[in-house]
């Protein structure tokens, strides 16, 4: 599989744009979502390849909005990568169920974690 | 095999929404900026890029970084709170918050927002400290800035309530709108200011929390007015006789 489109789901914008700023120069296609409502009509219009997601938005919670798409067939298949601060809190293991295939922790990541992740998702 | 319904409930539960020791809360508070501080920075360490951009990234990282500054010094001003000999005066709260729109417009600006304060006509006149009300009107700009989402402006009014003994300073967002049960939960929550407020489920509501204590130190208090498209955070205070006396 192949990664071309990118949405970011980040509701510190400026951290979204960092995000999309590393993922840009590496010609990635790229849409920035701030809550989970504008991200699933993101999804819907966008069809990302992959989701780039932090756990707590400011609304629901990614949690709800993955448990969301989930619920379809199609857009339950795109893989997810979570970038959060609170890495060290959750498991991989409760979130493979949600699509969810990286867990990045914000506070160690290098810039390149995020290209890293996203190639690990094409092997 | 897909999430079951409800699952999500425990798997973020435990650290954000059980009213966290204030410590723990800090350190969560913190976690944000710096995290978003050192990616800037780490970014700007590897060069590379055009010089709008440096510009930009390092203007992000001052204000990020006072943002940071003031959250740990509002929260060194808490600790000390009953300790610390402070004023009670009458102000004019249409004057103070010129000079918090006026501080806050860069950082505004920086994010795509603007910050606008309803002019009143007739002066108004409270009783309050004035370094303790300015933290709680930039604490509540702050928030409506950081948790409300949306490019569109955040609003301070000021009004009188109660007939005329109390003046009411609302910081008004037109952010997503938090749900009922946050709201009612919040509610709840601002009445007792011996329990965490968990504003927004990126913040642990310290901030929020630091707020109530410094209103309360002025005997007021703060709350909050759900609205279909955003929220008010307000504080309300005892309204200063000096005027009609006068």
């Amino acid at each position: 599989m192949t990664i071309k489109s990118v949405l970011i789901i980040e509701d510190d914008d400026w951290l979204a744009e960092q995000y999309s700023r590393i993922l840009s120069k590496q010609k990635y296609i790229i849409k920035i979502s701030s809550n989970a409502l504008d991200a699933i009509i993101a999804i819907d219009d966008f069809h990302p390849d992959a989701i780039i997601v932090d756990l707590l938005l400011t609304g629901s919670t990614a949690l709800t909005l993955l448990h969301e798409l989930q619920s379809y067939e199609d857009i339950g298949m795109i893989p997810v990568i979570m970038c959060t601060n609170l890495a060290n809190e959750i498991s991989i293991d409760n979130l493979k169920p949600y699509g969810v295939r990286r867990i990045i922790d914000k506070a160690t990541m290098m810039p390149d974690d995020l290209l890293i992740a996203l190639r690990s998702l094409e092997a | 095999m897909g999430a079951t319904r409800g699952e999500h409930k425990k798997i973020i539960d435990g650290p954000i929404s059980d009213g966290l020791p204030s410590i723990i809360a800090a350190a969560h508070e913190l976690k944000s900026p710096l995290a978003l501080i050192r990616q800037l920075s780490l970014s700007l360490e590897s060069g590379d890029m055009k010089l709008s951009d440096q510009k930009r990234m390092l203007q992000q990282i001052s204000l990020t970084t006072e943002r940071a500054l003031r959250l740990t010094n509002d929260l060194t001003r808490s600790i000390k709170l009953s300790d610390a000999l402070f004023v009670l005066e009458p102000i004019n709260p249409q004057q103070l918050c010129e000079d918090i729109k006026s501080e806050l417009t860069p950082l505004f600006e920086a994010h795509g927002r603007g910050i606008n304060l309803i002019p009143r006509i007739h002066p108004l006149l409270l009783i309050a400290n004035r370094d303790l009300l300015r933290r709680i009107i930039i604490n509540f700009g702050d928030n409506a800035l950081h948790y409300a989402g949306g490019d569109s402006p955040v609003t301070i009014k000021i009004e009188l309530i109660n007939a005329g003994k109390v003046v009411r300073i609302g910081v008004r967002d037109y952010g997503p709108s938090l749900s009922i049960n946050t709201i009612d939960s919040l509610k709840d929550k601002l009445v007792d200011v011996s329990n965490l407020i968990n504003t927004r489920p990126q913040s642990s509501g310290l901030g929020l929390y630091i707020s109530s204590q410094f209103a309360d130190a002025m005997n007021g208090r703060i709350g909050i007015i759900r609205h279909r498209d955003g929220s008010t955070f307000y504080v309300d205070l005892q309204a200063s006789r000096q005027l009609s006396l006068i």
